[in-house]
């Protein structure tokens, strides 16, 4: 067969496939049974944010740069789908949260960032609508994540055992990798000879 | 000495790709430290921005690579100069103009603007920035496309490829710039900028760039290395667009992507095999005495990088039944910092291997140091790939399995994140040492 061929057959083929694909994963009734972003509100001093508005303020808050959402994002900071869970679904506390954040954990307090607290009501509206999203059964039941608790646990420093421990780790990969190397050069030079 | 003169600008792409490689190591090791001393030190710059940086500069150098690559392998292979010279100096001065703005604009405008900074992984760049890459982005699809056009030389199918790659790169970052009010529409086509940057557009031109430097630099015939690499090419389309499917498990898509997404990225390992063997297959008959050891390593790298760090360690998580676990762990972070430096960092340094010697007429250069460089490169990622590894295996199983809360995790994990650190110390000196050979090879002859 003509080379150029397959490879328009190898493009072509799956990205028609992707066409219906997407048609089912959004318009029909295949689709998850996931929320309006419109229609999750929440209200804060007579004022409703919905939760397009805080996607907005999600991204530009740039929330991603450290938590993950539904696992999508950076492992920094826990994952945020079911944040509003865990916070009991009280979003005057999860704002307040936000606005303060938790310096003993690495978590910058969003007010220094220059979020207001609308903004901060308003990323609590997005962070509603996230934790109904359908998401296949995921994270799964008995996790952390799912089961919603606030996380009591301090950061701690690293502590002179797990330094040693780690010691032993690193020397061994190392000289197994050094072995690996040097016999890759010996084996080049003795075809050479 | 130069055949086609346009070429000889080519070379600041490939120094500056390399040097803007440093900058991103050094913000990745600065953010290794905010993982080991959490919350005791305030480091001047917060780990978002940080973030973000790392990944925007990664996007640009490895735009900058390859854009580089494609205009220093194409006019030889169409038998004419490039179209618009003048248009190579532009264009990489615009990039960089860009590059320089996205980057004031994460480290002064995050959270207060989002036109500057949008906050979404990989494509944090504000609306602004985006419009204007993209322009100058399509003005690099215009050059190669009409100097394609009125080629003087019947074009050889690895350059296709490669010349396919690099116009579909382009193209696939437009997906990810439209607004979508739902977070599942906005990560659906967030993923296609990158799944299809790293498993289709970015392998197409690994494929066509490896494929054509064992044509030039081995003597194996041409037919059997074109026949590989259309098998290889059509493989990587037919799993890897269809195995965006892995992206779409937990984001609010239907269930039948677990089917299709596990199948198809299940198979993805199967090309990246038929690339590495094939090469491997083609480097051992060859009886063509090598001159550029290092370009050599690079490219030898880049194969066995793409097919460890983006078959094997995408494999070991891609069935949904593991991903279910492994999904946002620092498994994904181990997977990432061996595919992505894997394949294309050695890939770009093998372009720069060629290119830089050619162009500053010192073929016959001292290698020792890019080989010395090039291992020092790939003992500090292995170190850092296997410390993350066993960190998110333990984070799989006392987080997702067990059911720990994330800090208590957090804190048992130090130990590797220390390990991490280390590796990215000595990944630094590797690329400082490859970047000093690479400045020596080329000085007061390029740019």
């Amino acid at each position: 067969m003509n080379n150029v061929r397959l490879i328009l057959i190898g493009l072509l083929i799956p990205s028609l496939l992707m066409i219906p694909y997407s048609i089912i994963s959004f318009y029909t009734d295949f689709a998850n049974k996931n929320p309006e972003p419109a229609q999750v509100t929440v209200s804060f001093q007579g004022k409703v944010y919905n939760a397009i508005e805080g996607k907005r303020a999600f991204e530009q808050y740039q929330c991603m740069g450290c938590h993950s959402i539904v696992g999508n994002g950076a492992y920094f900071g826990p994952d945020l789908t079911n944040v509003y869970k865990r916070m009991k679904g009280n979003d005057a506390a999860l704002a307040a949260y936000l606005l303060s954040g938790v310096p003993a954990k690495g978590m910058p307090p969003m007010r220094e960032r220059e979020m207001g607290e609308e903004d901060a009501y308003r990323t609590v509206a997005f962070l509603k609508y996230a934790q109904m999203l359908d998401t296949n059964g995921w994270p799964n039941n008995g996790s952390w994540d799912r089961d919603g608790n606030i996380d009591g646990v301090q950061a701690k420093q690293i502590s002179p055992s797990g330094i040693w421990q780690i010691i032993l780790g690193i020397v061994f990969i190392n000289v197994l990798i050094f072995i690996v190397i040097m016999e890759y050069e010996r084996g080049k030079e003795e075809k050479h000879d | 000495m130069i055949e086609y003169p346009s070429i000889a600008r080519t070379g600041k792409y490939f120094v500056t790709a390399i040097l803007l490689f440093i900058f991103q190591m050094i913000l990745g090791l600065i953010m290794s430290f905010d993982f080991v001393l959490r919350g005791t030190s305030n480091t001047p710059v917060p780990f978002d921005i940080l973030k973000s940086l790392h990944l925007n500069v990664m996007v640009l150098w490895l735009l900058l690579g390859f854009i580089g690559g494609l205009y220093f392998l194409l006019p030889k292979e169409v038998g004419r100069d490039i179209k618009y010279p003048v248009l190579i100096d532009f264009q990489f001065w615009f990039l960089l103009l860009i590059g320089t703005g996205i980057i004031i604009s994460e480290l002064f405008f995050t959270g207060k603007n989002w036109w500057l900074v949008e906050g979404r992984e990989y494509v944090e760049a504000g609306r602004f920035w985006d419009i204007l890459l993209t322009l100058g982005l399509l003005s690099v699809v215009y050059n190669v496309g009409i100097t394609i056009h009125e080629r003087k030389r019947h074009m050889s199918s690895p350059m296709l490829v490669l010349a396919a790659g690099a116009v579909g790169s382009i193209l696939m970052y437009i997906p990810g710039e439209i607004w979508f009010n739902s977070i599942i529409a906005a990560e659906y086509f967030r993923w296609w900028v990158v799944h299809y940057w790293v498993e289709a557009t970015f392998e197409l031109i690994a494929a066509g760039a490896i494929a054509l430097i064992l044509l030039s630099i081995t003597d194996v015939r041409r037919e059997i290395i074109e026949k590989y690499l259309a098998i290889e090419v059509a493989l990587v389309l037919i799993t890897g667009i269809i195995g965006q499917g892995h992206h779409y498990y937990w984001i609010g898509t239907p269930g039948f992507w677990l089917f299709v997404g596990g199948l198809f990225s299940a198979l993805e390992p199967v090309p990246l095999f038929l690339m590495a063997w094939s090469a491997y297959k083609d480097l051992k008959e060859n009886k063509k005495p090598m001159q550029n050891k290092v370009a050599l390593y690079m490219i030898i790298g880049a194969t066995l990088g793409n097919l460890l760090g983006a078959g094997v360690w995408g494999f070991i998580h891609t069935l949904p039944q593991i991903n279910f676990f492994t999904h946002g762990t620092q498994i994904t972070a181990s997977h990432a910092h061996f595919a992505t430096p894997g394949t294309y960092l050695f890939l770009v340094l093998g372009f720069a291997y060629i290119a830089i010697p050619a162009l500053s007429d010192r073929t016959n250069f001292f290698q020792l140091r890019g080989k010395i460089g090039f291992w020092i490169l790939v003992i500090g990622f292995l170190n850092m790939i296997i410390a993350l590894l066993l960190a998110g295996i333990i984070q799989v199983q006392l987080q997702r399995i067990s059911g720990m809360s994330f800090m208590e995790v957090q804190n048992i994990l130090l130990p590797f994140y220390g390990w991490r650190t280390i590796g990215g110390v000595i990944a630094l000196m590797g690329g400082l040492v490859v970047t000093y050979d690479i400045i020596m090879i080329g000085r007061k002859k390029i740019v």
